[in-house]
């Protein structure tokens, strides 16, 4: 048979036509595009399809299980405008040089903020980050099986043998090792092996002694429909589950808690620059602000929203309001590369335990 | 007919692409430290040695007693189900068999969820439990519920490959056995699974290589403590960001993979001489 280059023109003619369209993603219309990558759960959907009409673009909203699963998805490659990490992530991509700074005049809605959760220490003067939600972090208890006297145990309420295998501990490194080392009474931030290693062998001993569970954001199901007593909750999700289930509690240790934040930031590969912070400042405008945080129960910054959620919403759910101001409370930090594998290895243990 | 050969070239391409660099990457990853990137790395067998630590060999030793156990459970149901299938008209058998397969349309991530729903300590099993006057069981969270969720995810793999098998045995073989004065025992076991062993294997390495490497399954069902090698490698690359660690446990998977079905398909050769 004798070569038609007719049909390879066919060939090639379609090659191209393909590869064009994988690459330009078909059927973009030229609006400008804003790729956000946050936590699951953490917003009133039907806000993107909203700020969608009213800048004109298209909303790319992609979400995360844990901050380090989002570093991975960073340092594979992928690139987004707008990031909705927690506080010691939001320190890493500062020090790695990752973000931009936040024009501030872009951002009006910005005086609507609580003054009490700038300036944390990973962003000390909010040069980077916009705060989103936050909180504390605590036992959710069943009233109807935990004995109130217990709740003095603070932390070693989830190593008292009455509530074996009744317990969900939180499936993350740092929310894991932040209750054993506060009940040990050390900084949740330290570096000192000793203390990591006599924290790793609380929570074996936990393993061993309390059979609890690892889980991840299907707590707040398994705490609604009242599976076990007690789980390590995010205050947020906190509130949530207990608007859904009345005989539930939550109450923080008093040996200290992990007081976090997310907030909002640029990367430095976002070139939609004015639409980002049209993003960010969308989010502030108290209405949204309130939508936002009767969807998931998280604790807002705007005071506006916060106090009509409070008043409102969540009236008689304390964990909407969560305490930041035990003496005992920390912010968690950056780790270094040392510090950081140390963890994960002593946690990939913990897990792989028998 | 010759430069139709060349057709395969852009196969090959996407190949090489697609797998074959993936692999030597994981490869690369598993002799090395020195982080993700790449960019300043040292050979190392370290990532191998720290797969030596009993804590990890314990991993691997439940991933294969489960493995094996679903595996041993799907052979067991699969056969008899295929067995049975081959008994009715082929235009039911057919039928039937687009049944075994529906839930395959479903993505695994549902049907995973519909078994935390049924399974879960105030789900459907145990309300049903509760009603008849039982005392309600604990049963997420458990082997039980992960090996449930396994087998009814891996079955049609067993089914299919058996099925096709048995609906290849000439019938007049039965007949003949018949004849020849064997009972219907020694009929099944000297003919029909005899000449259904291909399937037999088939399904087996299916099955075998499906429950060993899986994740999502014992994560949902077993809980985060419940730690299988699947589970191991996904830690080490999402969480832990430990990619070396990752690559080293894979590319010891891989490995021992390897060598079953090597040994699997000697013994279906072996099989295949003797007659």
């Amino acid at each position: 048979m004798k070569k038609n280059p007719f049909k390879k023109g066919i060939c090639l003619l379609l090659g191209t036509l393909l590869a064009a369209c994988l690459l330009g993603g078909c059927g973009n219309s030229g609006k400008p595009v804003l790729k956000v990558y946050s936590w699951g759960e953490y917003l009133d959907t039907s806000l993107l399809s909203e700020f969608e009409k009213e800048y004109d673009c298209k909303v790319i909203y992609e979400t995360f299980d844990s901050n380090e699963s989002m570093y991975t998805k960073l340092q594979s490659g992928e690139t987004y405008d707008i990031l909705v990490p927690s506080d010691y992530m939001i320190e890493r991509l500062i020090k790695e040089d990752r973000l931009q700074p936040i024009d501030w005049s872009l951002v009006p809605n910005a005086a609507g903020l609580d003054e009490a959760v700038m300036g944390e220490e990973f962003d000390p003067d909010n040069t980077y980050s916009v705060p989103f939600f936050y909180g504390s972090v605590g036992i959710l208890y069943d009233t109807t099986v935990v004995d109130d006297a217990d709740l003095s145990d603070g932390w070693e309420l989830l190593r008292n043998p009455k509530y074996a295998e009744d317990i969900y501990m939180y499936d993350s490194e740092r929310d894991s090792f932040m209750p054993a080392l506060k009940a040990l009474g050390y900084s949740m931030n330290t570096t000192n092996h000793e203390e990591i290693d006599q924290a790793y062998e609380w929570l074996i001993d936990q393993r061993d002694t309390m059979d609890p569970v690892y889980v991840g954001d299907d707590v707040m199901d398994n705490m609604i429909s009242g599976n076990k007593a007690l789980a390590v909750v995010y205050s947020g999700d906190a509130a949530y589950t207990m608007r859904e289930n009345e005989d539930l509690a939550f109450f923080e240790p008093k040996e200290g808690t992990n007081i976090w934040q997310d907030a909002m930031v640029i990367t430095s590969d976002c070139t939609e620059v004015e639409l980002a912070h049209a993003y960010i400042d969308f989010m502030l405008e108290p209405e949204h602000a309130y939508a936002n945080t009767v969807e998931v129960g998280y604790t807002s910054p705007v005071v506006e929203a916060r106090t009509k959620a409070a008043e409102e919403d969540f009236a008689g759910i304390p964990a909407y309001l969560p305490s930041t101001l035990g003496d005992n409370n920390e912010v968690f930090r950056y780790q270094d590369q040392e510090t950081k594998e140390y963890f994960s290895e002593l946690w990939t243990k913990v897990k792989a335990a028998n | 007919m010759k430069h139709f050969t060349k057709l395969v070239r852009p196969y090959i391409i996407w190949a090489v692409v697609i797998i074959l660099l993936p692999l030597l990457l994981i490869v690369l990853y598993s002799v090395t430290t020195g982080g993700n990137d790449l960019v300043n790395i040292q050979f190392t067998l370290d990532n191998f040695r720290r797969m030596t630590e009993p804590v990890y060999l314990a991993v691997f030793a439940k991933s294969f007693r489960l493995g094996l156990t679903a595996v041993g459970i799907c052979l067991f149901a699969g056969y008899i189900l295929a067995y049975f299938i081959t008994f009715f008209s082929e235009r039911t058998q057919s039928l039937l068999i687009l049944l075994v397969t529906i839930p395959m349309w479903i993505n695994t991530l549902l049907r995973t969820y519909a078994w935390i729903c049924l399974l879960s300590d105030n789900g459907a099993v145990n309300t049903l439990l509760q009603m008849l006057g039982f005392q309600p069981v604990t049963m997420m969270y458990t082997d039980f519920a992960v090996l449930i969720g396994l087998v009814s995810d891996l079955l049609p793999f067993m089914v299919l490959p058996i099925h096709t098998s048995l609906c290849k045995i000439d019938h007049s073989l039965h007949e003949a056995a018949m004849d020849l004065g064997a009972n219907k025992v020694q009929t099944f076991w000297r003919v029909t699974f005899k000449l259904s062993l291909p399937g037999v294997l088939n399904g087996i390495i299916m099955t075998f290589l499906l429950s060993i490497s899986t994740f999502v399954i014992p994560k949902l069902l077993g809980g985060g403590q419940y730690m299988l090698i699947g589970n191991l490698i996904e830690n080490q690359f999402i969480s832990v960001g430990d990619w070396n660690f990752g690559s080293a446990i894979s590319v010891i998977l891989a490995f021992i993979i390897l060598l079953a079905i090597t040994g699997m398909k000697q013994f279906d050769q072996e099989e295949g001489e003797e007659e």
